[in-house]
C-alpha cells in the first residue's frame, strides 16, 4: 500500500506534463484552459497522504535520481498545490475569453510541474531541473499580455533568472564535488559545511536561490514581473514560485554547522529587505506591485531567519516546522491578496465592503493582527529567530501593516452593479479561509503544543507596533497625506538607465577611436566585430602558410620553454 | 561476422556512392531510395553491432598495406561511438537532403561525394592504426571539398578553397607528426600504445604539438578555426553534418585518440601538455562564443557556436579526469544531435522562407512553429539548460574540471552558459514573440507547400537530444556508453 502512495510523487510532476503536452494539441488550447485546475490534484494528494522520508528511486532518469518527500517539503508542497489549484479555478474563469490560451495552458502545467517537483526532489540533478522548469518557463507567464511593459518586466526577469540558474549550477557542482560526487540532496548539504568545500559554493547557491525569493538587492525583477502577469499567474508568482528559491535555501543551508559570514549577510540583506520593501510598497501605485512588494519584505523575513539560523548553527528542527508553516500562510493569504485584485473590479456596491473586509482580514493576518494565523505563525517563528530577530519581526508589523494598507486604498476601482464571478468568488474566499484556518490546524503536529496554548494575552501586547500602524494610517488619511510616487523596480530604472547611458559611451567613444584609424565606416557599432572578420580574412588567405608557421613557431616555443 | 562487420561499414556506402554516381539525374527516386536503403541497413548493422561489443565482443579487419604498417578496422566502444552517432545522423540528414533539394542539379554528384564522406568519416571512427586513421582522414578532406562548394557559385568556390588550404596544411602537419613519431617507435596501433620511455621530452612535445596542431585545423581549434564560418556557402544538409559529425568531430575524435590511445595520459600529464590545451580549448570556447554573439547572420552565429561548442570535447579530453573524459566523450554525441537539430532547423527556414539574417527571423515561430519547436530545444540544449543533453555534458565537465584541480574551467563553462544565453535567446525572443513582418508568406499558403520530410528529421533530433538528457542514466543512453568507454581503460 506504502508503495503504491509513493508513486503519488512522481505523478504530482508527470500529471502536469501531461496536460501540458495536451495543451499542444491542435484547438485544445481553450479546453485546456478550462481544465487547469486539474494539474496540482496529485501533488496536493501526495502532501497529505504520501509517507514522508520514503525514496523513490527513478531508475534511468536523468543521473538516476530519485523523488522524496520530506515533513517540510510536505508543507511546501501542499501549500503550493492548493494555491495552484485556486488559482486554476480561478484562471479557468479569467482567462476563458484569453486570446493564447496554448501558450498559458501549455506553461502553466509546466511551470506547475517544476514548482513541485522542486518540492520533492532528492537529489540535485532533478532539483535543477525542476528549478530551471518553474524559472525559465514563467517568463512566457509574465509576458503574457505581451504589453511594452510586460515585455520589459519579462526581459529582466529572464536576464536575473539566467544568472540566477548559472550561480546555481557552479554552487551545486562545487558543493558535489565536495561531496565526491555525490548527487543526493542531503549528501551535499552536508558537504557544504565542510571546510574542504570550495567556499564560494555556499555564497553561489544562496545568490542564485536569494534572486528567486526576492533577497534585496537581487529583488529588482520581482516588483516588476509579479504584477505584469495575469492576476492568477501573479498569485502562483507571489505565492507559490518565490517559495522554490526559499525552499532552495532551506533545503541546501547546511544548518547546524555555524556559518558565521555566510549566515550574517544573509541575515543583514534580508532583513533590510523586510523593511525596505514594504516601506518602498508604500510608494506604489498599482496594488499588484503592493503586493510584490510584500512578498519581499516577507520573504526578507523568512530569510533573515535562515541567516541567523545559518550564522548560530541552530538545528534545522528547531526552525524549519515554523518557517514551513510561516511560508504556507504567507503563500494562501498572498495568493487571495492577489485574486482579490482580480476581483475589485466585479464587486459592486455591497459586495465591495465584503470584499474589502475579507481582504483586510488578511491584510491583519499577514502582519501578525492578534488572534489570526499570521501571529501564530510569527510567534512560532520567534523562538528561532534570536533575540534581535524576534524584536524586528514584531517591529515588522508595523511596516506591514502599512503596506496592506496602501494596498487596500490603490485596489481598482468597482464599476457599479456587477456582481463577482461565483468561480473567482469561490477560490478567493477557499484560499482566504484556508489562509486563515490551515495554521490553526497543522500548529499543533508542528509544536508539539496546542494552539490555544500560547500566551494569547502576550500575542496582544506584542500587537503594539500594529496600533501604532492604525494611528498612522488614521492620521494620514485624516491630513490627506499622499506617500511619494515610486516607479516599479526601484533602484531597477536608474540602473537600466546608467547601463544604456554607459553602452552608448562605450560605443561613442569606440566609434571615435576607429574613425581616428579609419576614415567613415559604414556601421560603426559593429567596428569590432569588422576588425576581428578582417583579422580572420588575412589569415584565411594565407592559411596554409600561417598554420605551417604556427605549427613551427609552436614547435620552436616548445623547444626554448623545455 | 567478427572480421567482416567492420568492412561492411565500409562497403555499404561505397554501395550507395557508386548507384548515386552512376545513375543519371532523372532517376532520382532510384537513387534516393538507394540511399536511404543503405542508410537503414547501416543503421541495423549498428545496432547488431552495439549489442554484441556491449557483451565484449571487439571486431577487427586486418591487412597487410605496407611492410609492418597494417590497415586496421577495429570497432571497440569508442569507435563505435562516433559510428553509432555518424550512422543515425546520416541517416536523418538523408532524408532532409532528399527533401532540401528536391530535383535541384548536380545530385548524383552530389549524393555520390555525400556517402564517400560518410564511408571516411565511419573509417576514422573505427582506424586502428595512425596510418589508417590518416588515409580516412584525408578521405574525408577531399570527399567534403565537393560538398562545400556545391553549389559552384564564386562565394562556395572560394569557401572550397579555403577549406582545403586550411585541411590540406593540417593534414601535413598531422603526418609529419606521426611519421616522426613511427620513424622512433615504429608502427602505432591504438589498440596497444606505443612505448614512449626514452623518447626526449622536447621531442614528444613537439609530435604532440604537431599532430594537435594538424587535427585541430578540422576541430576548429582557435586560431584554426577560420574556414568553418566560411564553409557555411555549402548548402544546409553538408553544414548539418560538417558541424555535427563529419569534419569537426573528426579532428576532436583524433585528438582524443592521440591525447588517450596514443601517448596515454600519463605521458601526456608528465610531459605537462594537458594544461596548455585546456587552456587553449578555454580560449576557443569563449572566443567563439563572443564571435558567435557579433555575427547578424543565422548560419554564421551557428558556425561560431560550433566552434566553441567542439572545445568542450578537447577540455574535457585535455583535463584528463574521470568525470571530464565523459564530459567531453559525452559532449562529442550531445553537440552532435543538438547542433544538426539548429543547422537542419536553420535550413528549412531559409529554404522555405528565405530567412538568412537573424533579423529575418521576426515571427518564424508562429508560421513554422515545429522548425522552431525543435531549434528552440538544440539552443536551449547549447546553453547547456537541463533537461536538454547539454546540461549532461556541461556537468559531467564542470565536475571533472574540480577533480583535475582546474576551478577556472568552471567558470570558463558559465561564462560560456551565458554568453550562449545571450546569443540564443534573442533568437528565441525574435521567433516567437515578434510579428512576423508582412512580406511572408502566409500560414496557409505555406501549408500548402509543406514537406514533412523537411521537418521531420531535425523534430526527431530535437526529440532524441532531449531523450539522451532526461535518459540519461538507461543503458545505451550517450552517457551510459561514454561511461562504459571511459570505464574500459580511460580511468587510470
Amino acid at each position: 500500500m506504502t508503495a503504491d502512495l509513493s508513486l503519488l510523487l512522481p505523478l504530482a510532476v508527470l500529471w502536469p506534463m501531461l496536460l501540458a503536452s495536451l495543451s499542444l494539441l491542435p484547438g485544445w488550447g481553450p479546453r485546456m484552459v478550462t481544465l487547469l485546475p486539474l494539474g496540482p490534484l496529485p501533488g496536493l494528494a501526495a502532501a497529505v497522504i504520501t509517507p514522508r522520508d520514503t525514496p523513490v528511486a527513478l531508475p534511468g532518469i536523468l543521473l538516476d535520481g530519485g523523488l522524496e518527500l520530506t515533513g517540510t517539503g510536505a508543507l511546501f508542497l501542499g501549500g503550493a498545490a492548493l494555491l495552484w489549484f485556486w488559482a486554476g479555478v480561478y484562471a479557468a474563469f479569467y482567462l476563458r475569453h484569453d486570446g493564447r490560451p496554448t501558450s498559458f495552458a501549455l506553461f502553466w502545467n509546466l511551470v506547475l510541474a517544476g514548482n513541485l517537483g522542486v518540492f520533492i526532489a532528492a537529489d540535485i540533478i532533478s532539483f535543477y531541473v525542476f528549478f530551471a522548469l518553474v524559472s525559465l518557463l514563467a517568463y512566457p507567464l509574465v509576458i503574457h499580455d505581451r504589453k511594452p511593459a510586460s515585455m520589459r518586466a519579462g526581459t529582466v526577469y529572464l536576464v536575473l533568472a539566467v544568472l540566477g540558474e548559472v550561480a546555481i549550477l557552479v554552487g551545486l557542482m562545487l558543493a558535489s564535488y565536495g561531496a565526491g560526487g555525490a548527487i543526493g540532496i542531503e549528501a551535499v548539504r552536508a558537504a557544504l559545511a565542510l571546510p574542504s568545500t570550495h567556499p564560494a559554493a555556499l555564497g553561489l547557491l544562496i545568490a542564485g536561490f536569494g534572486i528567486k525569493a526576492g533577497l534585496m538587492p537581487l529583488h529588482v525583477w520581482l516588483p516588476v514581473a509579479h504584477p505584469a502577469a495575469p492576476v492568477p499567474a501573479s498569485a502562483v508568482l507571489s505565492g507559490a514560485i518565490v517559495k522554490a528559491g526559499i525552499f532552495g535555501l532551506v533545503a541546501f543551508l547546511p544548518l547546524g554547522t555555524p556559518a558565521l559570514g555566510a549566515g550574517t549577510v544573509l541575515m543583514i540583506l534580508a532583513f533590510t529587505g523586510l523593511f525596505l520593501a514594504a516601506l518602498l510598497a508604500l510608494g506604489q501605485a498599482g496594488a499588484k506591485s503592493v503586493l510584490a512588494y510584500s512578498t519581499v519584505s516577507q520573504m526578507g523575513l523568512v530569510m533573515g531567519v535562515l541567516g541567523y539560523a545559518l550564522a548560530q548553527g541552530s538545528a534545522p528542527a528547531t526552525l524549519l516546522p515554523a518557517l514551513a508553516l510561516f511560508t504556507l500562510h504567507h503563500g494562501l493569504a498572498k495568493g487571495a491578496l492577489f485574486l482579490g485584485v482580480g476581483l475589485a473590479p466585479t464587486c459592486g456596491r455591497a459586495w465591495r465592503w465584503g470584499l474589502m473586509a475579507v481582504l483586510a482580514v488578511l491584510g491583519l493576518s499577514l502582519a501578525g493582527g492578534p488572534l489570526l494565523a499570521g501571529a501564530l505563525v510569527k510567534s512560532a517563528l520567534k523562538d528561532p529567530a534570536g533575540a534581535l530577530g524576534a524584536t524586528l519581526i514584531g517591529l515588522s508589523a508595523l511596516t506591514t501593516a502599512l503596506a496592506m494598507a496602501r494596498y487596500l486604498a490603490v485596489l481598482p476601482r468597482s464599476k457599479p452593479r456587477r456582481r463577482p464571478p461565483v468561480l473567482m468568488a469561490l477560490a478567493f474566499l477557499a484560499l482566504a479561509g484556508a489562509a486563515l484556518w490551515l495554521p490553526w490546524l497543522l500548529y499543533a503536529d508542528l509544536a508539539d503544543k496546542s494552539p490555544l496554548a500560547t500566551d494569547l494575552r502576550a500575542q496582544i501586547t506584542d500587537a503594539w507596533p500594529l496600533g501604532l500602524a492604525v494611528l498612522l494610517i488614521a492620521g494620514a488619511a485624516a491630513v490627506g497625506l499622499k506617500p511619494p510616487a515610486l516607479p516599479e523596480g526601484d533602484a531597477l530604472g536608474p540602473v537600466q538607465r546608467r547601463a544604456a547611458a554607459l553602452t552608448v559611451a562605450a560605443r561613442a567613444a569606440m566609434r571615435a577611436g576607429s574613425r581616428s584609424l579609419r576614415r567613415s565606416r559604414p556601421k560603426p557599432q559593429t567596428v569590432i566585430a569588422e576588425d576581428l572578420d578582417r583579422v580572420e580574412d588575412i589569415f584565411r588567405e594565407g592559411a596554409a602558410a600561417a598554420i605551417l608557421l604556427l605549427a613551427v613557431t609552436g614547435a620552436i616555443l616548445a623547444s626554448v620553454l623545455i | 561476422m567478427m572480421t567482416f562487420a567492420p568492412l561492411l561499414l565500409v562497403f555499404l556506402p561505397l554501395v550507395a556512392a557508386a548507384v548515386s554516381f552512376a545513375l543519371p539525374e532523372r532517376l532520382s527516386s532510384w537513387r534516393n531510395a538507394a540511399n536511404l536503403g543503405v542508410a537503414f541497413t547501416k543503421l541495423l548493422v549498428v545496432a547488431y553491432l552495439l549489442n554484441a561489443t556491449e557483451a565484449g565482443l571487439v571486431f577487427e579487419w586486418r591487412y597487410e598495406f605496407l611492410p609492418d604498417n597494417d590497415l586496421v578496422l577495429r570497432l571497440d566502444k569508442l569507435a563505435l561511438l562516433f559510428v553509432t552517432l555518424s550512422v543515425f545522423l546520416w541517416l536523418m540528414t538523408t532524408i532532409y537532403a532528399i527533401a532540401y533539394f528536391d530535383r535541384g542539379p548536380n545530385l548524383s554528384r552530389f549524393f555520390g561525394f555525400f556517402n564517400l564522406c560518410v564511408l571516411a568519416a565511419t573509417g576514422v571512427a573505427m582506424s586502428g592504426t595512425a596510418i589508417t586513421f590518416f588515409l580516412f582522414y584525408e578521405l574525408l578532406t577531399l570527399a567534403t571539398w565537393p560538398l562545400v562548394a556545391h553549389k559552384g557559385d564564386d562565394k562556395s568556390l572560394r569557401a572550397g578553397r579555403i577549406y582545403l588550404s586550411y585541411t590540406l596544411a593540417g593534414s601535413v602537419a598531422f603526418l609529419a607528426g606521426i611519421l616522426w613519431l613511427q620513424s622512433l617507435v615504429g608502427a602505432i596501433e591504438f589498440a596497444a600504445p606505443p612505448d614512449l620511455t626514452g623518447i626526449p621530452a622536447l621531442t614528444l612535445t613537439l609530435i604532440f604539438i604537431l599532430c594537435i596542431g594538424g587535427l585541430g585545423v578540422k576541430a576548429a581549434i582557435f586560431p584554426l578555426h577560420g574556414w568553418l564560418p566560411e564553409a557555411m556557402a555549402a548548402p544546409a544538409p553538408v553544414s548539418a553534418l560538417l558541424h555535427a559529425v563529419a569534419v569537426v568531430k573528426a579532428g576532436a575524435f583524433g585528438i582524443v585518440r592521440m591525447i588517450y590511445d596514443v601517448y596515454g595520459i600519463g605521458t601526456v600529464a608528465d610531459l605537462g601538455l594537458g594544461l596548455p590545451l585546456a587552456a587553449l580549448a578555454s580560449v576557443t570556447i569563449l572566443y567563439g562564443s563572443v564571435r558567435a554573439l557579433m555575427q547578424t547572420d543565422l548560419k554564421k552565429r551557428l558556425a561560431y557556436s560550433t566552434v566553441s561548442q567542439v572545445s568542450y570535447i578537447i577540455l574535457g579530453a585535455s583535463l584528463i579526469g574521470p568525470y571530464a573524459v565523459i564530459g567531453g566523450l559525452v559532449h562529442l554525441v550531445h553537440q552532435g544531435i543538438m547542433k544538426i537539430t539548429l543547422f537542419m532547423c536553420a535550413g528549412a527556414l531559409a529554404n522555405r522562407m528565405g530567412i538568412k539574417a537573424i533579423a529575418d527571423l521576426d515571427g518564424a515561430g508562429r508560421l513554422m512553429p515545429v522548425t522552431m519547436a525543435a531549434f528552440s530545444v538544440g539552443a536551449l540544449g547549447m546553453i547547456g539548460l537541463p533537461p536538454v543533453a547539454g546540461f549532461i555534458s556541461k556537468w559531467y565537465l564542470g565536475i571533472g574540471a574540480l577533480q583535475s584541480d582546474a576551478a577556472w574551467v568552471v567558470a570558463v563553462l558559465a561564462g560560456s552558459s551565458l554568453l550562449n544565453a545571450a546569443y540564443f535567446l534573442p533568437l528565441l525572443y525574435r521567433a516567437w514573440l515578434l510579428p512576423p513582418p508582412a512580406d511572408r508568406p502566409a500560414i496557409r499558403e505555406l501549408a500548402t507547400t509543406r514537406d514533412r520530410m523537411l521537418i521531420l528529421p531535425a523534430a526527431v533530433t530535437a526529440l532524441v537530444s532531449l531523450g539522451a538528457g532526461i535518459f540519461a542514466s538507461l543503458p545505451f543512453s550517450p552517457l551510459a556508453w561514454v561511461t562504459l568507454i571511459a570505464e574500459g581503460g580511460y580511468l587510470r
